[in-house]
């Protein structure tokens, strides 16, 4: 699912990208850019292209940290696993990460 | 049937009121769960799923844990320490392992001694200690199952606030495993404490937790 999400978006397929994520990360990127997500998800510092190192599922919510440095954060939902936040970089430790998009 | 039946009433009772009471959190604690997905939006589970979850695990097995360290450690002191006037206590010049004889041990097994009694050597040291054994084992095996389904359900709560999750030896030695440890540890010693020290003064008749309700408050040892 990470790795889809990253790979769509170095071939510079939006749409797809947006596929991966949740309905609500979704409608706040395209709240906050104030244009389609499938454009707006292009635009922003997430890493284009990506191999998960670390994949660590709890229940029905996962991590997945890139080789390439930043992690994304998973739900799994009615539709399945669905992105909730990606470009995501530790701040401090036992502190939420920063992320690039969330929902 | 029915002699079965009133010769094993208390263990039988307690078994059925386990199970009602079981069964009565799971389906409380399902209704509560959900009522949770609901307000923060997420999708709703099943009974089944619930059961089988991390939240009801680490809710059930924290309780067990201190449960069985409760009896555990009962177990262990009352070999030493006394309580004067207390039925919960030995009486006071018995403290300690006492003698082979006095407890029926090696040459001094009776005929209908079990016979790990008798045998002498490692499985008269086994036997003579099994209640402690097994009794603390079943609380090493709560505590370690309680730190597991904690874990689990600790590391969900971080990844919805998007932080990482932490490992079980870090997770032991969070403040949300100690505190659902020492709240469960508290009640239980409070408990236990206040049943040796209440029983000195108060009785109640016909209950073997209770001395006889003459038998003075200065009298040791001595069960209704």
């Amino acid at each position: 699912m990470a790795q889809r999400f990253h790979a769509a978006l170095a071939y510079g397929n939006g749409h797809a990208a947006c596929d991966q994520l949740s309905e609500e990360t979704a409608s706040k990127l395209e709240q906050q850019e104030g244009r389609p997500c499938e454009k707006a998800i292009l635009s922003l510092k997430i890493p284009k292209g990506g191999t998960v190192a670390v994949r660590r599922v709890e229940v029905t919510s996962a991590y997945m940290g890139l080789a390439e440095g930043s992690a994304d954060f998973l739900d799994e939902g009615p539709d399945g696993w669905r992105i909730s936040a990606a470009g995501c970089e530790p701040v401090a430790a036992d502190r939420p990460y920063q992320c690039q998009l969330e929902g | 049937m029915r002699r079965f039946l009133r010769e094993n009433s208390l263990s039988i009772v307690f078994l059925a009121l386990f199970v009602a009471a079981l069964m009565g959190q799971a389906i409380a604690g399902h209704a509560d769960f959900n009522e949770q997905q609901v307000r923060h939006g997420d999708p709703t589970v099943t009974l089944g799923r619930y059961v089988v979850s991390s939240e009801f695990g680490v809710d059930v097995m924290e309780n067990w844990q201190s449960e069985y360290l409760q009896f555990t450690l009962f177990i262990l002191l009352t070999v030493w320490l006394l309580q004067r006037g207390s039925p919960e206590s030995k009486e006071l010049d018995k403290a300690g392992r006492e003698s082979d004889q006095k407890q029926k041990v090696g040459a001094y097994a009776q005929q209908n001694s079990p016979r790990w009694a008798k045998v002498g050597g490692i499985r008269t040291t086994i036997y003579e200690n099994s209640l402690l054994i097994v009794m603390g084992s079943i609380w090493l095996a709560t505590w370690f199952a309680q730190s597991v389904a904690g874990r689990v359900q600790y590391n969900s709560d971080r990844l919805g606030h998007h932080m990482d999750p932490v490992s079980w030896l870090a997770y032991i030695g969070k403040p949300d495993f100690w505190s659902r440890t020492l709240q469960n540890w508290q009640s239980e010693f409070l408990a236990v404490g206040s049943m040796a020290i209440l029983a000195v003064y108060l009785r109640q008749r016909g209950s073997p937790e209770s001395k006889p309700v003459g038998a003075p408050h200065t009298s040791t040892g001595v069960e209704g």
